[in-house]
Parts: structure tokens; sequence; C-alpha cells
């Protein structure tokens, strides 16, 4: 493999890398404060590609969108992603998980409902939008922007990139440096003693899943812009940003972000050397290998409780 | 309390009437077969195919295409029977397609089935159609090997894909192609077609690379770069039009500039739809023939328009020709028709139909060939005309 070649796949990988990491937030946040393995969080990213895709559809006339209209278009685009994910992750968590939450309902139970609500999202998504791919309306003219050691960067790529960074970044701040941050890690830490010290417990889950999907959601329609959506889209990406989750350390933002980056960056050179039909082979082998000696990632359980 | 005495009851009772009508059944599937002609009165037409999943549209084609044929035998008053339409979804997946086979076969109603439409369903189902004696008359699964297997009652409408594999080539040799990439999606239909293409390039001289891209791929860029990095002036992919089209866009997005060419499985506006705008000069290579060469053909795209609102898709008049040679046969069979009887009729009948003239040989191979190339222009799936034409 040439120095050009690596540098090539090492872009894809980490394209892809980014949006991983992006959904595993929603992964690892919702872990964070209740222990809970968030499965329909998949398609809270699917519903963000969709609400995506039909603005766009409704909303873009031109077949050849000037500068200015081609950044609105991706805004709107995020807009709608964003609007629809922290939507359904509001919804989710109210309607699914706080009546289990009250009645201190078994961990299993929460599984079980997670799953049972990712089938029923993504049925409800297929009757009402069609079994059918749908195509992203074509936003702007997908022009290299920049070349790097040789090998291009597209808009599509360099928007994924950008904002999958301005994203993580922001979370990492308001995780680290806001009030609402340091509710989640209180409630993380110990949800007894944050009631105690004055923390509005079921605020703070509320915010947390609507943090989390309103990334999912711009991640679903960032997702859109470089294949299609799809009704089922989200159960593969899903699958794999968990377990970036889990490989960075589950409850840890830090980690999930490593995680989802080293994730895309192994699938991305798995399929250089072997082929696309190993991609999940080395993907998960890698995962497997990390927590045979790192049980809890790469980075730990940070923000988690310990016990 | 009366609830409990009510179950203490009735649970018996829907035991043994569950045991009396699963005995009942088994002993109608062997005995009178097609028994709902019995008075003369009603057959039941089956299909087989997607009808959802991510390659519904070429399914729900297929599907028109054979309710169409039953509407209109129904309504021309020229049959003696009248025929009823049964669907079997089995989402083009050989995993469902033994299910919806079972439920047809089950049906004791249903004479003679439509389909099944994809490859790797149709070798899952076509063993349980054998046993059961209904026929299999597929308008479109093309895998060769469907018919070197001796399935008893399998017979294929279409031209298979050894043919079309010869056909691509020597279009490539034509287009002045010196190195290929073949990509299947590992599904039997795709690596079918893909060992057919690979080996005619091979025979034409043609340099070939083999890749492999699972159908339920998410991301497209690393096979996009893969066939770029390659040099190759010309790409063939084997499978379905749903994986096609992100290619497509791919390519296009990363510069590729040389020939892009998709099977059957790929001939569908969809693909088109999907692609939005890199689908442009791709090539689409089909045993089936454009429908505006003829008056026949004519007539039946304003008839399946005034139906369905929509132009016919890929197959749409293999099946409605598949499903009249059916109900032809039937007819003339009249009340003596059953499973066996119509399977005979139709394994050495003929058929004038709309795509082509249906004939089988001994093996239940469509007896005839003829592969057709068609382009993307301006959003439209424009034909260019049989490849004996073209490579002249």
């Amino acid at each position: 493999m040439s120095f050009h070649d690596f540098w090539d796949v090492l872009v894809l990988g980490a394209v892809l890398g980014s949006l991983y990491a992006v959904i595993a937030i929603g992964y690892t946040l919702v872990y964070g404060v209740l222990q809970l393995l968030n499965f329909a969080h998949s398609e809270v990213f699917m519903v963000g590609g969709f609400g995506g895709v039909i603005a766009l559809t409704i909303f873009v006339p031109a077949t050849d969108p000037s500068g200015l209209q081609s950044i609105a278009y991706v805004a709107v685009g995020m807009l709608f992603g964003a609007v629809l994910g922290g939507t359904v992750a509001f919804f989710l968590e109210k309607v699914a998980y706080r009546p289990l939450r009250r009645r201190g309902a078994p961990r299993l139970v929460f599984l079980i409902t997670a799953i049972g609500a990712s089938f029923f999202l993504y049925n409800l998504v297929g009757k009402l939008f069609g079994r059918n791919p749908m195509p992203m309306p074509s936003m702007y003219e997908n022009k290299t922007v920049v070349t790097i050691f040789g090998s291009t960067i597209s808009v599509t790529q360099a928007l994924i990139l950008g904002s999958a960074v301005v994203m993580l970044v922001a979370v990492d701040y308001v995780v680290n440096r806001t009030k609402l941050g340091s509710g989640i890690r209180a409630v993380a830490q110990d949800p007894e003693v944050a009631s105690l010290m004055g923390v509005n417990i079921d605020k703070v889950v509320s915010r947390t899943f609507v943090l989390g999907g309103l990334m999912g959601g711009v991640a679903g329609f960032l997702f859109g812009t470089t294949n299609q959506v799809f009704y089922t889209m989200g159960f593969l990406p899903g699958i794999t940003a968990f377990a970036a989750a889990v490989l960075g350390g589950i409850g840890n933002v830090r980690g999930a972000m490593l995680g989802g980056l080293t994730l895309g960056v192994v699938e991305a050179f798995t399929v250089e050397v072997w082929g696309d039909a190993w991609r999940y082979v080395g993907a998960f082998a890698v995962l497997v290998l990390v927590l045979m000696f790192r049980p809890t990632g790469i980075l730990g359980e940070r923000v988690a409780r310990t016990a | 309390m009366l609830n409990k005495r009510i179950v203490k009851i009735a649970l018996p009772v829907a035991i043994g009437a569950l045991a009396l009508s699963a005995c009942g059944s088994d002993d109608s599937g062997g005995g009178s077969s097609g028994g709902g002609g019995g008075d003369g009165s009603g057959f039941t037409i089956a299909y087989q195919g997607p009808l959802s999943g991510p390659n519904a549209q070429l399914g729900i084609n297929m599907e028109n295409g054979v309710k169409l044929a039953i509407k209109e035998a129904n309504e021309s008053g020229d049959y003696d029977v009248t025929f009823e339409y049964a669907s079997g979804d089995d989402r083009g997946e050989p995993g469902q397609a033994a299910s919806a086979a079972q439920r047809i076969i089950d049906n004791d109603d249903v004479i003679a089935v439509v389909g099944p439409a994809f490859s790797g369903a149709a070798n899952v189902a076509a063993p349980s159609y054998g046993e059961a004696g209904i026929t299999a008359l597929s308008p479109s699964a093309t895998a060769p090997d469907l018919t070197e297997q001796g399935f008893p009652t399998f017979l294929r409408g279409v031209p298979n894909d050894g043919e079309q594999g010869a056909a691509i080539a020597s279009f490539f040799a034509e287009q002045g192609v010196e190195s290929a990439v073949v990509i299947d999606d590992l599904g039997d239909y795709a690596v079918g077609l893909g060992n057919v293409v690979e080996e005619a390039l091979g025979e034409a001289g043609i340099e070939v690379q083999r890749e492999s891209l699972p159908a339920d791929t998410v991301d497209h860029s690393s096979i996009a770069r893969t066939v770029i990095q390659s040099g190759a002036d010309a790409v063939a992919y084997t499978g379905y039009y749903a994986q096609a089209a992100p290619l497509a866009v791919k390519l296009s997005e990363q510069g590729y500039e040389g020939i892009g060419l998709g099977g059957d499985g790929v001939r569908d506006p969809e693909f088109v739809n999907l692609a939005s705008g890199a689908a442009e000069g791709w090539y689409l290579s089909c045993p089936c023939r454009d429908l505006n060469e003829d008056e026949i053909g004519q007539k039946f795209s304003e008839a399946y328009e005034a139906e369905y609102s929509t132009a016919p898709g890929t197959y749409s008049p293999e099946a409605y020709d598949a499903t009249m040679m059916i109900i032809n046969a039937v007819n003339e069979l009249g009340d003596s028709a059953d499973r066996a009887s119509v399977y005979d009729a139709i394994a050495q009948g003929e058929h004038d139909g709309v795509a082509k003239t249906l004939t089988f040989d001994e093996t239940g191979e469509y007896a005839g060939s003829g592969i057709y190339i068609y382009e993307v222009k301006d959003d439209e799936i424009v034909s260019l005309g049989n490849v004996e034409e073209l490579v002249g």
C-alpha cells in the first residue's frame, strides 16, 4: 500500500468513523445516566435521515443551486434531522422508558422495551414512507474542496467531517462545562445523592435523550447525503456505533468519539485489504481483541458509576 | 369461576379441532390437487416474488403484469373458467422463500405459480413446488444452475445468465474495453451472473478483477475507490438496483470516468431515480426487449398504464406472458385441469406472448434467445437494441 493509498483510505475511514462517533454519543450518554442500552437509538438516527430528506424534497426546487442556496439547503436538512431526532428521542424516553423507571422495572425489561421500540419505529416509518430507499435531492455540486497528499476530499466528505467535529466539540463542552453537563455527570455518578443535592433527575434524563437525539438526527441526515435513506438504515450503523461506544468505554463521551473513529478507520482498511465482504469481520475482531485486554474499553467507563 | 370453566372446556375442543384440521389438510394436499377446479368455476394463479424489502419494485412490476393478465382474461369473456390471484411475498430473499412457497402450496385452489422472481429464492422454493406438483414458471430468475438441478416443475421463461454474460463481454469488447471490474452482491443471482461475465470477459481477452459488495452494504466509498484504483475502464455490477444506485453515485463522486454497466436486476427506473443523475450514461443489459418496437408491445404498455398509471417495468410483460400461458393451458384443459396436467400442457406448449414466444426444452430452460442493451439518457432508460445487432 503506497502512502497515497494509505491517506485515501484513512480519509474514507475518518468520514465513516466520525458518523459512528456522533451516533455513539447518543448510546453512551444514555448509558451514562441510566445504565440503559438504548437500542432504539438507531431508529432515532433513521428518523433524522428521513426528516432531512423529506424536508429537502419539499424545499429544494432548483436543479443548479447557487452557493448560498446550497448552504441553506444543508442547514434546512440538518435542522429537520436534528428536530425530528430530538423529538423522537424525547417521546421515546417519555413513553417507553419513564413509566418503567417509575415502577423500578428490572434492567432486562428496559432492554426488551428498547428492542421493541426499535422494531415499532422502523416498521412505522416503513409503513408511512414506503420500504423503498429514498434518494437525497442534490443540494450542491459535489466537487473536490481540498487535496491533501494527492487524495481528494469532496464537499460531502468535508461536510460530514466538519459537522461531526463541531458536534463532538460542542457535546464535550456541554457535558464538561455547563449546568446540564454537571447534572448529567452527577446523575451518572450517583442518582440518589444527585437528587438530594437538588438535581431534577427526570429533567436531566429527558434532556440527555434529547441531546443524543439531536446528534443522532443530524448524523442520519449526513448519512443520507452520502447514501440514501431507507427504513432499515439504522440497523448496521447503529450496531456499529454501539460497538464503538463500548470500544471507547461506554458512558464515556470522549471514549465514544475515539471508539467511533477507530472502528471507521479499521473498517476502511479491512475493506481495502480484504474486500467489502470482510468489512465487519475486521472491525469486530478489533473490538473483541481490545475488550479482551481492556474490558472497560480504551478510555474506561469514566462518566458512569464504577460500582 | 365462569372464565376458568370456559377455558377448561374450550382448550380440549380447540386442540381437537386443530388436530382434525391438520389431518384434513394433509389428506387434501396429496389427494385432490387443484380441487378448486372441481366445480368448473375458479382457478387461482399465484405469484411469488419480492413485494416488500429493498428490491420490491422489481417484484411489483411482475405482480402488476400477473394481475393485469388475470383481469383481462376474466373480463374478456373468452374463457369458460374464471381466475383469481394470490400473492406470496418472499422479499426476494432465500430465507423467506420456503415459507412464501408453502403458503401458496397449502392453498388448494392454486393451479400454477408465476415465479419465484429471484434466483436465490427460486433455488429454495423450486423443490417444494416440485414436490407439490405445481408449475413454477419464473419470468425472471436467470441463474444458469436453476435448470441444471432437475427440479421437476420449474420452468424458466427468460434466457439465462450464461447468455447475458456472453452478451456483456462482447459488448465490452466492442466498446474497446481492455480491463474491467466485475462486482457481485454475494447473492445467488449476482454471483451466478458475475461468474459467467467474468469467464466471458476472460475469453474475450479482457483483464478482469472480481469484487464482492454484500447486499446490505451501507457505505460504498471503499468499493468505488477500489474500482478507480484498479484503473479499469469498465465496471459491471451484477446485483440489483438498490445497491447499484449508491455505487453509481459514489463512482461519479470520486471521479470515475469509465463505462458503467448493470444487469437485468438494475434495469429499473428506480435505479435512475435513486442515483439522481449519477446513472447517466450507464448501460443496462437485459433479456427483455423494448416494448415500443412494435404494436403488440405498445398495446400492452397502454393497457398497463391505464391500469396502474405508470409505464410497465422490467419483466412486467414477461410476467404477463407467463400468466397468459397458464390461463390458456388451464382453459384448454377445462374442468379436468389439475396441477399435474397444467404442468404437462405448459412444459410442452408454446405461447406467442407480448415479450416473446415462450417454449421450453426438456430441462425447463427457455428455448430461445435475445439479450438487449439499454442506456440511461436524460434520466430515461433507452433501448440500444439487440446485442447481436450492436456488436455486428
